[in-house]
């Protein structure tokens, strides 16, 4: 939405799905980049809001300093934490090797 | 009357004179979900034994006369972003298929301890990103006034199951319109509190700054007497608020004489249906008739709510939604031939294609570069939208609108066109953004097809909406209609 | 040795755990060692869906109280931000960090190399979750499967980021050493690099001297111990400008120090960064740090290193130089003054510490607290001393003993009973033994060889068994033999 900024290709379809940790096929890039770009189109009428005296809300909070005290409480048994874990092994959660 | 049909309060009422007991009341819509349910599909899971096992306990509190709740024997049906310990969650998605979540969320806690009684897990948009319910990993909600078209989303499975009699009352979510717009096309009453009205924990996120657990019900005192349950601090979501929780049916009957009400003109955006508008406009007589004072107000920066929402909810998605990698629980997908590619398979069988979209949106709107002029820009656009409800609520009391600009629509009409199926939240939007509460109210039908009118008042101020849609609620006959699946009210 | 054309510029991120009682979000345990995995877990921090944190009031307090410990301003807003990025350690694929607005920013530290003093700028001290840990059946390159615990994931982990302002691999130990020890000091982290309580990365590079721009900046992480840093330091100076002079130009990346190999090793590079997406954690709202609330926490704060050396060499005459070792350690400079208390002479005590002790715990890995010798001890050993009980040479023998038993206790009695043999007849024996076995030596020290003298003292505590006065000895060797 940065004016004038070409539009969104298929490189950066693909580059945002990667960051997003999310599998496409090369079907899906061009389908996603499509819409995205039809959606990214309606989404530039935010440029119409004059946001030049306003600050950014990001909480629509009033409250503030929402803290506890250092205490514990009672974690899940073992068992409960693991109990939906696809692959377990020993105790521990399993995954795929991390290999970059 | 059959039992599934009654109201909270009068199912309450009969409940502690002994005419009936909870367990025959919740055979009864156990009984109702298995006549329709195939029909609807307002359902992910039912809770059958776990419904008549707290049935019993709660026709055993009625007898003993312990601790007697205005929901206690009540079956009510809860949306499936929320966890219930020991029942499985998905939030519509499949990435989570099987997941069966170790603790309750705080409003089913609560619910639980008011006696409530637990039907099931309601049929929703996956991750609650929807307008139509055909967003569901499993399968589309069909609205119980025309099985060919949608119930309206997310929430649209605890609509459908209000408004088809599979349950008496049933909680939803709603971020940018989940609970109200499908309310609207069903023919039921749905509130959307203020944000932190309502605490969120066990609240599967979709967009945590905007996300809210609402009543949808048949009628506002119901509406009134779920949110007094749900309502309220809880330490352990720290963005709940410490106000205090005024008693909703108290004021619940004060009615509008002397009230003002503000007529906003950029709700009635381009695109309504006429009968919707003529609807709205003939219940804004209504109003006028009971002795409140319409004016006319502006809030100008409605026309930028929508794209507002359509980065902050993506953007906060992006993040809420990265847990999902198949490693602690969900479905994990194998054949990667390491954890990345793992996590990438995982999430692209588990995830649908709105939700995807909406990741991907989100996490490009949020990556280097673009942070300032979509999401910081979204933000400030935020405040412009909070400070038109603060002048307008100088002005006014309460606003009026529709919720939705069309009824429902059959099913498949949007599917294709995403930034189409966005408009349906077009007015319900600004109130996540702005933080006020709403809620919607049946106010006519057209071609047998229900349209919702919205009363938005300001934050906190659950009690004058709720008052506001009382009042018409009792000077019109709307919510005396109900759908084919329920049969006529006695 | 290493070129002079170079100028070293060294900056350093510390990870500290809060020594706090619960997670950093939620009520679980944060004593992950003991436990069995994945036992300290719950909904919060195994990220289940619906889960919400909620800050732990003490992990704020104990920042803020590092911060101030550091010099550093506190501003009055600050909040908490999402910084995104999937790992297996990381179950909610994202921590919750600080981004733009942390609890502190522009402090300093200072320490000293050799008595010489030095200071190095700390750009910020933020708060943010740790993560699980990761294991890999053998090499992480080969593993098939990694296994998670995440016993660790939400404990409470202070960021301190120094200035680029350091200029040797000497500078950054001594800099992680006193950031330890104030660490230790305000009692937030009690300075345990090896479990990891405390981790340390450096960014080191290289640029012409004089030049103003910072040359290519590599992160060097894995360092375990202080020597982990001195020495990973000193090696990657040595390889940049190796790789400079052959090459002119070097890699932005990540390495990792190997520590049994003794060298660095690249990880990653960086030109692949990470886009972490950072933007303000919805599930908290923001805070406003009151200046009441930092008056309060500082009024609060001990007596901090620097302080308790100029004390230590005001009070008990101690070099500048020794009053800063023994303060670079809470519990030894604690050590100490309980020994001064107890009575020992304060110059011994702390050449004692600073000795012999120091050297045998500096070979067994182990801290001052980690020995069973009290403080109680060694006043007692060196009272025996004192009052010429015992030998020097006698004090150190028990001392050893004293150090390898689980119970110092019988060493230091048998010390006790021993006593030195001063008596002139009993040493008058002994000295006639020695002279009627060592003629030739004797010879020899009566021909002018004063060495020769020396032997037969050696000789003589031999029969002794160390138990006699050397003085007494030596006066009667001379005496009988001349």
């Amino acid at each position: 939405m940065p004016e004038n900024e070409p539009e969104l290709s298929s490189d950066e379809v693909r580059h945002v799905a990667r960051l997003a940790r999310l599998g496409i096929t090369p079907e899906e890039v061009t389908r996603f980049r499509d819409q995205l770009r039809n959606i990214l189109h309606a989404i530039e009428a935010l440029n119409r809001a004059d946001t030049s005296r306003v600050p950014a809300t990001a909480h629509p909070l009033e409250q503030r300093n929402v803290m506890r005290e250092d205490e514990r409480q009672p974690s899940l048994s073992i068992e409960a934490a693991l109990q939906n874990a696809p692959s377990v092994e020993d105790g521990y959660f399993k995954v795929k090797a991390i290999q970059e | 009357m059959k039992l599934f049909q009654g109201t909270i309060r009068a199912l309450h009422q009969m409940l502690v004179d002994r005419e009936i007991s909870s367990v025959e009341l919740t055979e009864s819509v156990l009984g109702q979900i298995d006549a329709v349910g195939r029909e609807t599909h307002a359902y992910l899971a039912v809770t059958r034994d776990l419904a008549l096992h707290q049935a019993r306990a709660a026709d055993a509190r009625i007898r003993e006369g312990d601790r007697v709740r205005p929901l206690t024997g009540i079956p009510i049906a809860i949306k499936d972003v929320l966890c219930v310990e020991g029942v499985p969650a998905t939030a519509g998605s499949r990435i989570l298929e099987g997941f069966v979540p170790p603790y309750s969320a705080t409003v089913v806690e609560r619910l639980a301890t008011e006696g409530a009684v637990f039907l099931g897990k309601t049929n929703c948009d996956e991750f609650a990103m929807g307008s139509s319910n055909e967003n569901s990993g499993y399968r589309p909600v069909h609205n119980p006034w025309d099985l060919d078209r949608v119930p309206g989303g997310s929430s649209g499975g605890s609509a459908a199951a209000v408004a088809s009699g599979e349950a008496v009352a049933a909680l939803g979510s709603d971020t940018g319109g989940s609970i109200r717009q499908p309310a609207a096309l069903t023919g039921t009453v749905g509130m959307k509190p203020t944000y932190g009205r309502v605490s969120r924990y066990g609240l599967i996120a979709f967009a945590s700054s905007l996300d809210q657990v609402g009543p949808i019900t048949r009628d506002v005192a119901d509406c009134a007497v779920l949110l007094q349950a749900i309502a309220g601090h809880d330490a352990r979501d720290s963005t709940s608020s410490p106000r205090p929780v005024p008693d909703y049916l108290a004021g619940l009957d004060g009615g509008v004489h002397g009230m003002r009400l503000g007529v906003p003109k950029e709700y009635f955006v381009s695109g309504m249906e006429p009968e919707v508008e003529r609807a709205v406009r003939s219940a804004i007589e209504v109003y006028q008739r009971l002795g409140a004072t319409i004016e006319e107000v502006s809030l100008p920066h409605s026309d930028v709510a929508l794209p507002a929402y359509y980065i902050i909810a993506p953007a906060e998605a992006s993040s809420n939604l990265a847990r999902y990698d198949g490693a602690r629980y969900g479905v994990q997908a194998g054949g990667g031939r390491n954890v990345i590619e793992e996590y990438e398979l995982t999430r692209q069988q588990g995830f649908g294609a709105e939700v995807k979209r909406r990741i991907m949106l989100g996490t490009y709107a949020l990556s280097s570069g673009y942070y300032d002029a979509f999401y910081l820009k979204a933000q400030k656009v935020r405040t412009l939208i909070i400070e038109d409800f603060q002048r307008a609520f100088e002005q006014v009391d309460a606003l009026l609108g529709a919720t939705s600009p069309t009824v429902a629509f059959p099913l498949g009409a949007k599917t294709q066109d995403p930034v189409a199926m966005y408009l349906n939240d077009i007015i319900t939007i600004p109130a996540n953004l702005g933080n006020v509460c709403g809620i919607s109210v049946p106010c006519g039908l057209a071609n047998g097809l229900p349209i919702g009118l919205q009363v938005l008042a300001p934050g906190y101020r659950e009690d004058v909406a709720l008052r506001v849609a009382q009042a018409f609620e009792s000077a019109t006959e709307f919510n005396r209609a109900r759908s084919p699946l329920v049969g006529s009210a006695a | 040795m290493i070129a002079t054309k170079y100028e070293v510029v060294v900056g350093l991120e510390v990870h500290a755990q809060i020594k706090t009682e619960s997670k950093m979000f939620c009520g679980c345990s944060t004593d992950y060692l003991a436990a069995a995995p994945n036992a300290n877990t719950c909904p919060v921090c195994l990220g289940l869906p619906g889960s919400l944190p909620v800050i732990n009031r003490k992990a704020v307090e104990a920042t803020i109280r590092t911060a101030l410990a550091l010099h550093c301003e506190i501003p009055e807003f600050s909040k908490f931000d999402r910084k995104n990025y999937f790992y297996p350690d990381l179950p909610k694929g994202y921590q919750i960090s600080q981004y733009d607005l942390p609890f502190s920013r522009n402090g300093y530290l200072e320490f000293d190399v050799k008595g010489e003093p030095g200071r190095c700028g700390i750009t910020r001290v933020h708060l943010e979750e740790d993560t699980g840990k990761l294991l890999h059946a053998g090499a992480i390159e080969q593993a098939q499967s990694s296994l998670i615990n995440l016993n660790r994931a939400g404990v409470p982990l202070m960021e301190i980021v120094s200035e680029p302002d350091l200029r040797t691999a000497d500078e950054a130990r001594e800099y992680v050493m006193r950031l330890r020890a104030i660490l230790q000091y305000i009692g937030v982290n009690d300075g345990n690099m090896e479990s990891g309580q405390l981790r340390c990365d450096a960014n080191v590079s290289l640029r012409p001297v004089g030049a103003k721009e910072l040359g290519t900046k590599v992160e060097v992480k894995n360092m375990n111990s202080f020597r982990a840093i001195h020495r990973a330091i000193l090696y990657e100076i040595v390889r940049q400008t190796e790789v400079l002079d052959a090459a002119g130009r070097l890699a932005q990346e990540t390495r990792g120090w190997n520590d049994a190999r003794g060298l660095t090793v690249s990880q990653r590079s960086k030109e692949l960064a990470e886009d972490y997406r950072y933007f303000p954690e919805p599930d908290l709202p923001p805070l406003e740090v009151s200046r009441a609330w930092v008056g309060q926490i500082k009024a609060g704060l001990p007596e901090l290193p620097a302080a308790r050396r100029d004390r230590l060499v005001a009070d008990f005459g101690l070099s500048a130089y020794d009053a800063s070792v023994l303060t670079s350690s809470k519990p030894m400079a604690e050590y100490f003054e309980e020994t001064v208390r107890l009575g020992a002479p304060a110059k011994t005590a702390a050449n004692w510490i600073l000795g012999d002790f120091s050297r045998f715990l500096n070979a067994d890995h182990k801290e001052i607290q980690d020995s069973a010798i009290q403080p109680a001890h060694l006043q007692q050993l060196i009272a025996l001393v004192e009052t010429s009980a015992i030998s020097g040479k006698m004090a150190k023998q028990t001392f050893d003993e004293m150090y390898r038993a689980a119970d110092p206790g019988p060493a230091l009695d048998a010390a006790k009973r021993s006593r030195q043999i001063s008596g002139d007849a009993e040493l008058e024996a002994i000295v006639d033994q020695v002279i009627a076995q060592n003629e030739k030596s004797v010879a020899d020290f009566k021909g002018g060889k004063q060495q020769a003298l020396g032997f037969l003292v050696g000789q003589a505590m031999k029969l002794s068994k160390g138990r006699a006065n050397p003085e007494r000895l030596n006066a009667l060797l001379r005496a009988k033999i001349q």
